[in-house]
């Protein structure tokens, strides 16, 4: 398990890709057009959830 | 599935490449992973009018109205204009981009490019080190396309560049995060392009307000992502247009999210694969324009790729040329601005006040970031010392002139 990890709040992303673009670990891809972060890549660094224009992204559990 | 190109993503460079490439007798099949060629729109709409010399667009579908001019108002209000009358030259439009991708698509399916809707690329197909096409996710289905180059189109969330081996993961100062309202029910008074820059504004971006038609305008918002916390673009959006009393019976027609790429320019080509738009960073580190960019590159780039497949010679070496020839076109612009984007973002607000009093009344000769630039080493010689890795760049661009 961990750290928490980062996690995309399917209802408020909306695609505008800026997440997989800043991702230090490829960790984040489209599924079904929205953001998806693959826990087992995610290093919880939280860029993605700074950068986030419409703050769809939390760290689960937070961090 | 056997094509000669494959391109990833069905941008305006996407669809421009694959024109080119297919023009120049490459068989082409462009991919689009989402169910509808330019939508959802992600971008202000504002385009320069040189595009008109370029032959990509027919008819006047595409056009929501013709700029004037820019305003930029500094963090006091200070206003600088550029006008077109005064300039003596182009301005541009504001597009609608569904409408200017679907004619861009159009003018590819006219020179033989295929498309596939609904199809993502999901890797790169590889035999022994080298790239074959591409693995891609059509309708839930897991399907193969063989190709001998590989394009990626696929904009600033691109990856096919990083499976190809090339590092395109942007820094977060190399990037701005953006939001935008599209408005109605408001009163344009002119066909001016307004500019808000500013800390507290946007911090190390600024706000957009382009005009789309009488009642209507595009009001944006980008900040570097460096300077930015979760959901801030949309907050200090919300701010600036609750406080403008222009927009006091304003509601909105459209929302959206974006990212800018704004970095130096990357590597672009591998043995079997291109770059281009997004993807490659093609965008202006100041304006963060990237639509003629994409449209400049992409041409070569499908030229280039014509040449490719005639020789049958798809290597490293030989795809060089599209990198050389966009890097002394589009590239210097961009490396050149990029400069200037890190001058300004260690310059105060006061400074940007007094820049702009210095320039309130300036007759400008070129309505482009040039011309300001320009302006500002007329008007403050010792900015000099600052640009001076900037000047070297464009007196490179001079001498190829
Ligand atoms: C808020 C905002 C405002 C802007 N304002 C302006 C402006 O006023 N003027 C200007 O010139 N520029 C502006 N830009 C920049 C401009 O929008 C981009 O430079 C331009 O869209 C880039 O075109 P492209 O073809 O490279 O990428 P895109 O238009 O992003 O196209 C990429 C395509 O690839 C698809 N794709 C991605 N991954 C895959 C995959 N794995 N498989 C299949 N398909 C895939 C995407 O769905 C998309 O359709 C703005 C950008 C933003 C975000
Ligand atoms: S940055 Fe936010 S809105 Fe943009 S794709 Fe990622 S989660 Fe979605
Ligand atoms: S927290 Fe860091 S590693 Fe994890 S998805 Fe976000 S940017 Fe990627």
């Amino acid at each position: 398990m961990g750290k928490p990890k980062a996690k995309v709040d399917k209802k408020k992303c909306l695609a505008c890709g800026g997440c997989i673009s800043v991702c230090p670990h490829d960790a984040i891809s489209w599924i079904g057009n929205k953001a998806f972060v693959d826990d087992e890549k995610c290093i919880s660094c939280a860029i993605c959830i700074r950068i986030c224009p419409v703050g769809a992204i939390s760290g689960d559990g937070g961090f | 599935m056997k094509y000669d190109v494959v391109v990833v993503g069905s941008g305006p460079a996407g669809s421009v490449t694959a024109r080119f490439a297919a023009e120049n007798g490459a068989k082409v099949l462009m991919i689009e992973r989402r169910q509808e060629i330019g939508t959802p729109v992600l971008c202000g709409e504002g385009v320069s009018r040189k595009i008109d010399d370029w032959d990509m667009l027919e008819g006047d579908r595409w056009i929501a109205g013709r700029m004037d001019g820019a305003r930029i108002y500094s963090p006091d209000q200070t206003c600088v204009t550029l006008s077109a009358d005064q300039a003596g030259n182009e301005t541009g439009y504001v597009v609608y981009r569904d409408i200017f991708d679907r004619e861009l698509a159009r003018r590819a399916v006219k020179a033989g490019v295929t498309i596939m809707m609904n199809a993502q690329a999901t890797g790169l197909l590889k035999e022994k080190g080298k790239i074959k096409g591409i693995t891609v996710n059509h309708f839930d289905e897991e399907l193969e396309v063989k190709a001998d180059i590989v394009v990626g189109a696929d904009g600033v969330e691109s990856k096919i560049g990083y499976w190809g081996g090339i590092d395109t993961t942007l820094k977060p100062k190399d990037l701005e995060t953006c939001a935008q309202y599209t408005l109605t029910g408001i009163d344009c008074k002119d066909a001016y392009c307004d500019f808000y820059l500013g800390r507290k504004i946007a911090p190390g971006g600024y706000i957009w307000v382009f005009p789309k038609g009488k009642d209507s305008a595009n009001v944006g918002i980008g900040i570097l992502a460096s300077l930015s916390e979760a959901g801030m673009a949309r907050k200090l959006l919300d701010d600036f247009i609750k406080k403008d009393l222009r927009f006091k019976n304003a509601e909105p027609v459209r929302f959206l999210a974006g990212a800018v790429p704004v970095a130096m320019p990357i590597e672009t080509v591998r043995d079997n694969l291109i770059l281009v738009g997004d993807a490659a960073r093609h965008v202006d580190p100041i304006t963060g324009g990237g639509l003629t960019h994409c449209l400049e590159a992409g041409k070569i780039a499908g030229e280039v790729i014509g040449k490719a497949v005639k020789t049958k010679n798809f290597s490293q070496d030989f795809l060089m040329e599209y990198e050389t020839r966009w890097k002394e076109t589009v590239g210097r612009k961009i490396k050149r601005n990029y400069m200037v984007k890190e001058i300004l973002l260690g310059m105060e607000d006061k400074t940007f006040n007094m820049l702009a009093d210095s320039l309130k009344e300036y007759n400008f000769e070129e309505l482009s970031t040039l011309g300001l630039i320009k302006a500002l080493v007329t008007k403050h010689p010792t900015l000099l010392m600052k640009l001076k890795p900037l000047l070297k760049v464009s007196k490179e661009e001079r001498k190829d002139k």
